[in-house]
């Protein structure tokens, strides 16, 4: 769960990102924030992530109040969340196998589980068959896909994907939100997805968060045209 | 590619430092050698009692500086003067008693750069007429030495610290190209220490193998020029020869300093140059 209370937030130099937010995200919730670039929407994930902390109000992230964290709680916090970028940001000198492998092995799991795990979320992604290549093997949508895998095997209650379609063919990028919803509605799991794309969100709905110029405008659940379509 | 850089750096600082230590050691123990070759003459009164050169020789002992004591006794004088000029030939000095020669002792000095307060001290103890030393030639090896190690010192201090920073630099780059790999490990939730524990270890390894190599090198040119010197033998600098410092004499302690220093660096400058990556 996320929860934002009358957070703003000043850069150094007294720029205001973001001006008295809040924002709730119950469990389970698939929400997307959109906004032009500049909006405030990589203030927030900045926020989320806990890479800066808010000039004021509360940033609540699965339960841990992230302005009164300790630096040494961080790796703890970082645990409970699975990460998804526009740049993917695999260890380039690892295979697929050990992109995923790695985010167990830092919170020192058993290696059984390890063996167990990984080739699950592999096989969940479709992507077995190139689990001893290097991410620079892969395309793009294959790419998202393992930090897909890398940021679900932890089983994390929440998951953060900011601009995940962004380096992707657009004819992988549905693939790629459509992955995301079925383990938000399989998982349970939390999604927050950041974008610019329009016309994607337009196309799948559901709740949608606009923000322009460090203001949340638009808070409400749209109907998708694919929904519609359906109809 | 960065981690051969690294090693070559921290191998080609350990060299250098490495050669200066072992060419200031060397030449210190030459000129040292040279030093100890110097002889304090003492002559005592020519009325000093009979039995107390052997009591002198005691006292002379226990004066720290001092080497090799060698008594020349009044007959042991005369012997040399009817050697050195009257060409041996005793009956010319029949009827000279030997006691207007003085006793006399040849003392090697062991401490060439205290020659100053030797000399006093042994000219106040009793009996003692004169005491002569070559002055002049002690003063400059003394003070050749004393140049020798503090130049020395001084380069070998400068090389340290200009090789401490090549590799920290070197280390630093070879972090930095790894930078993104220490960001994607924190957002992944690794803790620092996990993060830090590889680059360390990989620090001392390589710490370790640029030790190893320094070593045989220096080794290996070591016992090449030190061949090379002693085919030299048939000149003066036979005497300085014969004064290298055999590397087995040496190869102990600079192992382990080429080691622990090698293993220090290594490590201490990954940790230190990953420290910036590590707050994100």
């Amino acid at each position: 769960m996320i929860d934002l209370i009358d957070v703003s937030f000043q850069y150094g130099n007294g720029t205001e990102a973001l001006h008295d937010i809040n924002l709730r995200i119950n469990n389970g919730e698939f929400a997307f924030i959109v906004g032009s670039s500049g909006a405030g929407k990589s203030s927030i994930l900045k926020l989320l992530l806990r890479e800066t902390l808010a000039t004021s109000g509360q940033v609540i992230v699965n339960g841990f109040d992230l302005n009164r964290l300790k630096p040494s709680q961080v790796p703890k916090f970082r645990r409970s969340i699975g990460v998804v970028f526009q740049d993917f940001r695999l260890i380039p000198d690892m295979t697929v196998y050990e992109n995923v492998a790695f985010s167990l092995r830092v919170t020192d799991r058993p290696v059984k589980e390890i063996r167990r795990r990984v080739p699950e979320m592999l096989e969940l992604m479709n992507l077995k068959h190139k689990a001893r290549q290097h991410p620079y093997e892969l395309s793009g949508g294959e790419q998202q896909r393992v930090a897909l895998a890398r940021a679900l095997v932890n089983d994390p209650p929440l998951i953060i994907a900011d601009e995940p379609t962004g380096n992707i063919d657009p004819e992988f990028s549905y693939e790629i939100v459509e992955l995301l919803q079925r383990i938000n509605r399989e998982h349970k799991t939390t999604l927050l997805m950041v974008t610019h794309e329009h016309e994607m969100v337009k196309y799948f709905g559901g709740r949608t968060v606009n923000i322009e110029q460090g203001n949340i405008v638009f808070d409400d659940y749209i109907v998708g045209s694919k929904d519609e379509e359906s109809r | 590619m960065m981690t051969v850089a690294s090693v070559g750096t921290l191998v080609a600082c350990l060299l250098i430092v490495g050669l200066a230590v072992l060419f200031s050691i060397n030449v210190d123990n030459i000129v040292a050698y040279i030093g100890e070759q110097n002889e304090l003459v003492v002559f005592l009164d020519l009325d000093a009692p009979a039995e107390y050169p052997a009591v002198f020789e005691q006292e002379l002992r226990s004066v720290s500086g001092l080497g090799e004591i060698v008594y020349i006794s009044r007959d042991d004088a005369m012997k040399s003067v009817v050697d050195k000029y009257l060409e041996g030939d005793a009956g010319l000095m029949d009827g000279v008693d030997s006691s207007f020669l003085p006793d006399s002792f040849r003392v090697k000095i062991t401490a060439p750069d205290q020659l100053d307060t030797l000399m006093q001290s042994v000219g106040r103890m009793d009996y003692v007429d004169r005491v002569e030393a070559p002055t002049e030639l002690t003063k400059t090896l003394v003070n050749i030495r004393r140049m020798v190690n503090t130049f020395g010192g001084g380069i070998i201090a400068a090389l340290v610290v200009v090789s401490m920073v090549i590799i920290t630099n070197t280390i630093r780059a070879s972090v930095f190209t790894r930078r993104k790999e220490i960001g994607i490990m924190k957002y992944v939730g690794a803790t620092n220490t996990f993060i830090r524990i590889p680059f360390i270890v990989e620090g001392i390894f390589l710490g370790l193998i640029a030790a190893l190599t320094a070593f045989f090198i220096t080794w290996g040119g070591y016992d090449l020029f030190a061949g090379m010197v002693s085919r030299e033998s048939s000149s003066w600098l036979a005497i300085v020869t014969s004064h290298i410092v055999p590397f087995s004499d040496l190869s102990a302690i600079l192992l382990s300093c080429f080691l622990v220093s090698g293993v220090t660096v290594g490590a201490f400058g990954s940790a230190f140059s990953m420290r910036g990556y590590l707050k994100v």
